[in-house]
């Protein structure tokens, strides 16, 4: 019997935008983001400082780094209303900034590991923050 | 008839006051964080803003001089309303990243 098969071509992203297109970006390089991918930065960023709250957001992620904690106990950290720990982290999920360990509920969230390689921007971030 | 060039004005009205909210979080941003970064941001809204305003002053000024001038806006004022438009979607979209 006749089977009519369709071999999709598997492109991974970096096959059709290739990793070091933005390489000429190396030249306004700063001190401290030698292995960042460029546009994983631009993400970071845009999501930090191109929308409201994102200063919360990105001591979210800081704390993160160090370890994880769930929504109740960043609240009480950060001296944040739970309801907005809630909304950020929420968001901070759904653009694969952090993950979540256990599905149930209550549990504590941790980085991804694209968020792992790439730390150094958020250093430099909170570096520009400072203790404001 | 619907008057294209009153609902363009509207359009572009609407366009400055969405501009006016974001650039407002940007700026709360940027006295957070100054970099490069959150400077552009500023900067390319006001940017638009201004050429919002502009182009309501340009088309205003078309209609109130001469009136060959305003038979010929009359006939292509549909497309003005057209550009302002798609500006106000985008810039809505905009908006709700912004603000979510």
């Amino acid at each position: 019997m006749f089977v009519f098969t369709i071999n999709f071509p598997v492109f991974s992203l970096y096959t059709v935008i290739p990793r070091d297109i933005f390489q000429f970006m190396n030249s306004f390089k700063g001190k401290n983001d030698s292995m960042s991918d460029p546009r994983f930065k631009m993400i970071i960023w845009s999501i930090i400082a191109g929308t409201r709250g994102g200063i919360n957001r990105a001591k979210i992620l800081n704390l993160l780094a160090n370890m994880p904690l769930n929504a109740n106990k960043i609240a009480t950290t950060l001296n944040l209303d739970h309801k907005t720990v809630i909304h950020h982290v929420n968001i901070l999920t759904k653009n694969e900034l952090i993950v979540k360990e256990e599905k149930n509920y209550g549990a504590s969230y941790k980085l991804t590991q694209i968020m792992k390689d790439n730390q150094n921007v958020l250093v430099e971030i909170m570096e520009r923050i400072g203790t404001k | 008839m619907i008057d294209f060039m009153i609902a363009a004005v509207i359009a572009a009205l609407v366009n400055v006051v969405l501009l006016a909210i974001t650039v407002t979080t940007y700026v709360q941003n940027m006295r957070l964080i100054r970099s490069y970064y959150t400077l552009g941001l500023v900067l390319v809204a006001t940017l638009l803003m201004i050429q919002n305003v502009v182009i309501v002053i340009f088309w205003a000024t078309l209609y109130m001089h001469n009136s060959d001038l305003m038979k010929s806006a009359d006939m292509i004022s549909h497309y003005l309303f057209a550009i302002n438009i798609v500006q106000t979607i985008g810039l809505s979209i905009l908006l709700w990243i912004t603000r979510r």
